[in-house]
């Protein structure tokens, strides 16, 4: 196995992240894969950013300029 | 006061931790890492020129390794002189080369040191900058500046008048959220600027003789709701924050702008003073990236952000100061008692959920409209904690001000399994049926009478099997009283000959954390017209009724607070209800039988026990 290191960005775990926890994952060159030392996750950056999107769903006014209070 | 005033604070940190962390990966530490400093530097100047390009002047927070590089120290008097920026001191940033070799020590927070340790740094760190620019500074601050180190602070330089003093509501879920490394555990202060207590720095002075001596600022201006139930480091006046909570699509952010502005329409609620303050360290704008974000985007956030104050600025909407300046505006017009509160919206999840939050030198307390408005969180401030922190003290980490009531650490409103958990709430019972308000979601207006701030839910219907009524909530808070009165109206029925009782009630704990503290030795009291019963809690799941109550009460000693309810009614029945260790829980409440429309009023107060 190769050694884990930082990926071009501090692509956190998705999975960790969906339950608010900040863990940055490793990446694994050999694999074009990120890994996360916490909980079971692999994926390769396609993926990580699919989750982000599925994360920021919640946001449902996170485009929405609110000017009425 | 009427005005929306704006803080900008940029520290110039040789070694953010951040960057250090990137720099460092593979190799040994290296404090005087030249490509660190640099990068460190080359931030703060563009953090600056921002701000500068925008109008809007800066204080500057020194850092103590700042103070031995002459570049910074040239650039903060050049922009002192050419801007107007103030030269203040932060004592974050401790760590550097000098910091190493004179307090042989690795820990980075000042309230985490020993009390003779923030003695000792407090003397480098002012002593230093004295000696850099010839005078002491004004203003000061970190994430948490304890009551004991701002009254040593203060014995000895008199001359701060401002600090940044707490991070709003940063306690055990921005520590869980950095999987459990982060100690700023400091839940339970105000989110806007304070005059705070000597004895305890969440605390609001209640008077001259209690005033600490500074004007205490939350670093940065966070969204009450969001960070009530979610990490601190998400949510607020802090652009880079809000890509760290991926609250973006593209690379817009209209979020930033939403809770600055839900921040100026505080003025509504606080006699037409609001405030923000943005207080962004160099390591949030690492070349590198951060938080999937690469560094075209962390510097388009800053400028986006600092672009919508300037805008304000220019268009007369908010006023640009110095730490310094605003602690001496702050203290001319604001008396000790007045409240500071604030009717908040979600400007997130897309709900029309409100939470009214509000805080004086007696309580700090939230109440949740999703929940019909109950309390969802109650710091007893009147009790005045002296909680030290810092090595060789009981808490040591753990900096919170401790809660009566916080229903996301100790479950509220009971939907899971068996027992009770902590919330004020009130039920409404009718032939063996009982409906909890909890369960009555709705909005509030906000009002002011004099010196009572008044909050006016919605109406709510309650349907039984038999008859529905209508039911109203008010709360009505007198400034300078430390009570709460509450008022609950059944405003309509479908049946005029119905009896329904009304129970407003307290199911209380203490606490700092999610996990529970001993009750033992908590007095429950019923004092009624003519009988008296009192408990010494043991969880034995006893319980009592008193008819004509007086008062209900419950003492609290590990927190030093005395709980009571009261009622202006001549025959409602008092009563309490013991827990036990599967739910460690009091109950307090009172209760009155109505036919067809009425109301029963209730107070609720918090006080020293003592």
């Amino acid at each position: 196995m190769a050694q884990g290191r930082k990926g071009k960005l501090n692509y956190r775990c998705p999975w960790c992240l969906a339950r608010e926890i900040d863990m940055d994952m490793l990446y694994d060159r050999d694999k074009d894969e990120y890994y996360c030392l916490r909980c079971s996750f692999t994926g390769n950056e396609p993926e990580v950013l699919r989750l982000n999107a599925q994360f920021r769903a919640k946001y449902r006014d996170r485009m929405r300029r609110i000017t009425d209070f | 006061m009427s005005e929306f005033y704006v803080t900008i604070i940029h520290r110039p940190e040789m070694v953010p931790e951040y960057i250090q962390r990137e720099a460092q990966e593979g190799k040994q530490e290296d404090l005087a890492r030249s490509e660190v400093i640099r990068e460190s530097l080359d931030i703060f100047r563009t953090q600056q020129q921002v701000a500068h390009d925008n109008g809007l002047r800066t204080t500057i927070q020194m850092t103590y390794a700042s103070l031995f590089n002459a570049e910074v120290i040239a650039i903060a008097k050049e922009h002192h002189d050419r801007y107007g920026d103030e030269i203040g001191s932060t004592f974050l940033g401790l760590q550097c080369q000098q910091f190493r070799d004179k307090f042989k020590s690795k820990e980075l927070a000042i309230w985490l040191f020993s009390m003779e340790d923030k003695r000792r740094i407090v003397d480098e760190v002012l002593g230093k900058f004295y000696e850099v620019f010839g005078f002491y500074p004004t203003s000061t601050g970190s994430y948490y500046m304890d009551a004991e180190l701002v009254n040593y602070i203060k014995s000895k330089y008199p001359m701060i008048k401002a600090a940044v003093a707490t991070c709003w509501e940063e306690g055990p879920k921005a520590y869980r959220n950095a999987n459990n490394s982060w100690y700023t555990i400091f839940d339970g202060g105000p989110w806007n600027p304070w005059i705070p207590s000597k004895r305890n720095i969440h605390c609001p002075a209640s008077d001259e003789a209690d005033d600490i001596g500074i004007v205490a600022i939350p670093h940065l201006s966070r969204d009450l709701m969001a960070v009530f139930d979610g990490p601190g480091s998400y949510y607020g006046t802090h652009p880079q924050n809000i890509l760290r909570g991926m609250v973006y699509e593209g690379r817009e952010i209209p979020y930033f702008k939403n809770i600055v502005d839900q921040y100026r329409s505080m003025a509504t609620y606080n006699r037409g003073y609001s405030y923000n303050m943005m207080y962004v360290g160099p390591g949030w704008m690492s070349k590198q990236g951060r938080w999937e974000a690469d560094y075209a985007f962390l510097l388009k956030s800053y400028q986006d952000g600092m672009a919508h104050y300037g805008q304000l600025k220019k268009k007369g909407k908010a006023q640009d100061v110095t730490l310094s300046e605003f602690a001496d505006i702050y203290r001319q017009s604001r008396p000790y008692t007045r409240p500071e509160c604030t009717l908040w919206k979600d400007i997130l999840y897309g709900s029309r959920r409100q939470q009214f939050w509000y805080a004086d030198p007696w309580m700090r307390f939230c109440l949740d409209m999703n929940q019909g408005g109950a309390m969802i969180d109650l710091r007893p401030y009147a009790a005045r904690l002296v909680r030290p922190c810092g090595v060789g003290t009981r808490h040591l980490q753990d900096a919170s001000y401790p809660f009566l009531v916080q229903s996301l650490y100790r479950v509220g409103y009971f939907t899971h399994y068996a027992g009770e958990g902590a919330v004020k709430s009130c039920k409404f019972s009718y032939a063996g049926e009982e409906i909890d308000l909890c369960t009555c979601r709705t909005l509030a207006s906000y009002s002011e009478e004099g010196d009572t701030r008044i909050v006016t839910l919605d109406p709510v219907n309650i349907e039984f099997a038999r008859v529905t009524i209508s039911v109203q909530s008010v709360f009505r808070l007198t400034e300078g009283t430390g009570e709460i009165e509450i008022v609950r109206s059944i405003i309509g029925t479908t049946d005029p000959a119905a009896e329904i009782t009304i129970d407003e009630y307290i199911t209380a704990c203490y606490g700092t954390t999610e996990y529970p503290e001993d009750l033992t030795g908590i007095t429950l009291t019923l004092q009624g017209a003519a009988e008296r019963e009192s408990i010494e809690y043991a969880y034995q799941c006893r319980e009592a009724q008193v008819p004509d109550i007086i008062v209900a009460e419950a003492i609290v000693p590990q927190v030093e607070t005395r709980l009571t309810m009261r009622t202006d009614s001549d025959h409602a029945t008092g009563y309490f209800r013991e827990g036990f260790a599967f739910s460690p829980m009091y109950t307090i409440g009172l209760k009155q039988t109505i036919q067809g429309k009425g109301e029963l009023r209730t107070w609720l107060k918090v006080e020293k026990a003592s």
